[in-house]
């Protein structure tokens, strides 16, 4: 089967799964502060969060291409679904602009201009702090995005239909290598600055200079773990055929490594803040460690502690359940990581600005500001079921994208490679 | 009964070889005369040598105070050089651990050079916090035993003590990763020598007789400390990051460091590798082994590496001013435009732009540019180093206290000298050990060997076809 067809039931089961996560979505609303804080945060940490993903897939296929990886390439037409997200993406990064102009929420500290006027740090990062670079940074970053993927995209499938292999040379593929060897550098530089913009600037007075690669590092995790559950269906629908243990394999190497890159970067960055004891970056971690303990460990412990010791055994990493497990708890580490992230900094300005709102309660603000919260100290069903929501529209668009070309690129020059690819020592 | 290699990858072994014919090439360097090139360098090596040993005495005899640091700038070429020569010792254990985990082929035409002068490097490294102790005579109070020093004790809080358990530690497993390669090449040697060398080589080699069971054992061996190395390469350059980074001093404490240094120290460790391999390739004619291919990847590698340190360079810049802190926000602007704006310069310039030029095909495979380029990294990364630590120390809190360093004659010497010790460790290697991997050369001749893959192979097989139908 080298036609994937996107059956109906399927698609019931993602409607549904998105009419619960815009019934979750609008129950929050509905039952919100006058803000709206819960809604807002959970709508932005979802975004961000799947937005990313789908930009790490258009970075694997580049990084993965230009150094000449081989055995990859009977599954990057799932790469390539997971980056057309990156469309809707940005639509739902947009609603994030249009709120900011239209002050529909208090996400960003930043956005107060009563806020930043009294504020000297605040006042000192207006230059890039303000609704303008916000507005175009996501614009233009995810546009020249999702002007390489369509670029990348396209050459793909022209390869499958016009590619004559050694004879033209795989003029194609060698257009596709000039394409995703550019795009590496772009995305290194435009990844960090949406990030700063993104996400970081929620603790608009806190700094690191690795936050960007840490945050980077939580999606490429997340999009390895989303890339290995699906592809664990989709063969057990009796899609990819060709993909065997060894490429599961290599898919559970690229966890486990990259898992432990991601545990090097939060180690480095808690680690000389935390010795350093400089109150100004410190406080990121204390407002966590105190008011977010749970998560603050859980974090630790799914991210690291059980992919480390679930995917150290080679076999492991060849069995569907263990993989399976592994990218499941990994898979939802990283979105309570980015809950970690985004939630505390947001609750914070929203705190603020209703203790401005109303000055009378200011007390009682303040003290609710370090109260255990559902949906902000730790997810609620809310949040469930609007990750859930936003999770089904991931797969709804990157099932839709596969079914617009075959499975298996014919015409890759490392397709041969692919079919064939073991991992030492097994050879069966 | 080779694996399937896709049509448009470049064959890694050229020139038609035969197995017995590796053999031949790679294992005659070691049984000729030297040849007056080699005689030359080495005596050049040798001289550095000198220079070094003499230069170390002269700081013991005189003390410290023959270099030029002062109650500002306590760290300067000394800890400038111990950082660079780790950097340079990266590259070999990542050539040969990460490469082998990710099962790049190319790896085998260098590994074995770049593992050499991983351990060389790491040598020199380690004498400049030796000497820089002054009492070179209480060096063993690094290491932390029962004594009877009372408070005298080490500080585990500190990361120059983690230094030392890091780069023992490294210095270890890349010597053990390095000789278990070792291992059936010294047992080809030995099955060609004769007398002494004979019974050396035999010595060397461990009985190794080529069953089925040793190479199954030495690929299991090969692979665990592979294993164990890939973490270890990022923990050295990490923790000497952290020297700097656990700091409250503006322009070392920033977290981008820990990464950023690792990166750097790949970027600087392969330019080492180029410098080395390029002029090896041509005295000992192994241009068949170690082909522009292998340049080629390279200076890709090169060039990711110098990008992301470039980005590292930019987002501190930047950091820095979005920080909102005066002191943040200073220590850059000096870094830019103070004293030593020279040496930034000559950082950005060789480390970030220069390799931008790798961006041409023609050029990464163009030999002389390559060199050139290396040793242009080299320097840069020699400044970056330079950057960080003098640049910052020169500007502190109290401008009273500011001021300017240069080193003395004895610093320079101490430079050029380790230079020397690292020449005769590697001079002495090409003579002893065959500089490429014999065996894991053989293990890709059918998937790497021009007359069997490559993209001539691959036409000529389709126009035979075609021809069929």
């Amino acid at each position: 089967m080298n036609q994937f067809t996107f059956a109906a039931r399927q698609k019931t089961v993602l409607i549904g799964f998105m009419v619960l996560g815009l019934l979750c979505l609008g129950i929050t609303f509905m039952t919100d502060d006058q803000f709206h804080t819960r809604f807002w945060t959970n709508y932005l940490h979802n975004s961000v969060f799947f937005t990313g993903i789908a930009f790490m897939a258009l970075f694997i296929i580049s990084a993965f291409t230009t150094a000449w990886g081989g055995w990859f390439v009977n599954m990057k037409r799932v790469w390539e679904a997971f980056s057309s997200f990156m469309i809707p993406g940005l639509l739902l990064m947009l609603l994030v602009v249009i709120g900011l102009w239209g002050h529909f929420h208090h996400l960003y500290h930043w956005s107060d201009a009563d806020e930043v006027a009294k504020d000297s740090i605040m006042a000192g990062k207006a230059g890039f702090l303000n609704k303008n670079w916000y507005t175009f940074g996501t614009i233009i970053i995810m546009g020249i995005w999702i002007f390489f993927y369509q670029r990348i995209r396209t050459l793909s499938l022209a390869e499958d239909r016009e590619g004559k292999g050694i004879a033209d040379g795989y003029r194609h593929h060698k257009l596709i290598r000039i394409w995703t060897a550019a795009f590496l550098p772009i995305a290194g530089f435009s990844s960090a600055a949406i990030i700063w913009q993104w996400v970081m600037s929620l603790d608009a007075h806190w700094y690191s200079t690795l936050f960007a690669w840490y945050t980077g590092a939580s999606w490429f995790v997340a999009a390895m773990a989303l890339t290995i559950m699906l592809l664990i269906y989709l063969k057990g629908q009796g899609y990819f055929q060709s993909l065997t243990a060894d490429h599961f394999h290599d898919l559970g190497k690229f966890l486990f490594g990259f898992s432990i890159f991601w545990t090097y970067l939060w180690f480095s960055q808690f680690m000389l803040i935390w010795y350093a004891n400089v109150g100004e970056e410190t406080v990121y971690f204390q407002e966590r460690m105190q008011n977010y303990p749970v998560l603050f460990y859980a974090n630790l412990a799914l991210n690291f502690i059980l992919p480390f010791f679930l995917l150290m055994r080679n076999d492991n990493k060849r069995k569907y359940g263990p993989m399976f497990m592994a990218s499941l708890f990994v898979f939802f580490g990283h979105w309570l990581d980015f809950f970690l992230m985004i939630k505390p900094g947001a609750r914070h300005t929203a705190m603020e600005a209703m203790h401005h709102a109303d000055g009378a309660h200011a007390g009682e603000a303040a003290h609710h500001a370090v109260e255990f919260a559902m949906g902000f100290t730790i997810p609620g069903l809310l949040e469930i079921g609007t990750m859930l929501g936003f999770l089904a529209g991931f797969l709804y668009v990157v099932l839709n994208t596969l079914t617009k070309a075959p499975l298996s690129p014919a015409n890759d020059p490392y397709i041969g490679e692919a079919t064939h690819h073991h991992v030492w020592p097994y050879i069966d | 009964m080779s694996a399937s290699v896709s049509p448009i990858r470049n064959p890694l072994v050229t020139g038609n070889k035969s197995y017995h014919d590796i053999t031949e090439d790679i294992c005659s360097p070691t049984e000729r005369t030297p040849t007056p090139a080699w005689v030359l360098t080495f005596i050049l090596a040798v001289a550095g040598l000198a220079l070094y040993v003499f230069c170390v005495g002269w700081t013991i005899y005189v003390g410290i105070g023959s270099w030029n640091l002062n109650r500002t700038i306590g760290w300067g070429w000394d800890i400038t050089n111990f950082v660079w020569w780790v950097g340079i010792g990266h590259a070999g254990t990542l050539i040969s651990a990460i490469l082998l985990l990710f099962r790049q082929k190319w790896r085998t035409g260098v590994n074995r050079a770049a593992e050499a002068m991983t351990i060389f490097a790491v040598m020199c490294a380690g004498q400049f916090p030796l000497i820089h102790m002054g009492r070179l005579w209480l060096g063993f109070f690094i290491f932390p035993y029962p004594n009877t020093r009372g408070p005298l004790w080490v500080n585990f809080n500190s990361p120059l003590l983690w230094d030392v358990f890091a780069i023992t530690t490294y210095f270890t497993v890349s010597l053990l990763f390095w000789y278990t390669g070792l291992v059936p090449d010294f047992a080809t040697v030995r099955d060609r020598a004769k007398g002494v060398r004979r019974r050396l080589y035999n010595f060397l080699s461990f009985g190794w007789t080529g069953s089925a069971k040793h190479w199954q054992r030495w690929e299991s061996l090969s692979l665990i400390l592979a294993g164990l190395a890939t973490p270890l390469v990022l923990s050295v350059h990490t923790i000497v990051s952290f020297d700097f980074a656990t700091s409250v001093i503006p322009g070392w404490h920033t977290t981008i460091f820990p990464p950023y240094f690792v990166a750097g120290a790949i970027f600087s460790g392969f330019a080492m590798v180029q410098t080395l391999m390029l002029i090896t390739r041509k005295v000992l004619n192994l241009q068949d082994y170690i082909t522009l291919e292998h340049i080629e990847s390279m200076n890709k590698v090169i060039l990711a590496t110098g990008t992301i340190v470039g980005v590292a360079y930019l987002t501190e810049l930047f950091i820095a001013w979005y920080s909102g802190y005066i002191y943040e926000q200073f220590a850059f602007y000096n870094r830019v435009l103070g004293p030593y704006y020279w040496s930034y310069i000559g950082m950005m310039s060789c480390n970030v732009l220069s390799p931008q030029i790798f961006w041409w095909r023609k050029l990464r495979r163009n030999v002389m540019v390559t060199f050139v380029m290396s040793i242009f990294v080299n320097i840069g990364m020699w400044f970056e180093r330079f950057v960080i630590i003098a640049t910052t120390l020169a500007r502190d809190y109290l401008p009273s206290s500011w001021s300017y360093y240069t080193p003395t004659w004895v610093e320079i010497g101490l430079f050029i000298g380790t230079l020397g010790l690292f020449g005769t460790l590697f001079m002495l290697f090409t003579r002893l050990a065959p500089v490429v991997a014999i065996a894991e050369i053989k293990s890709i001749l059918k998937d790497g060997g021009d007359q069997y893959v490559g993209p001539e192979v691959a036409r000529k097989k389709a126009a035979e076809t075609t021809e069929a139908h």
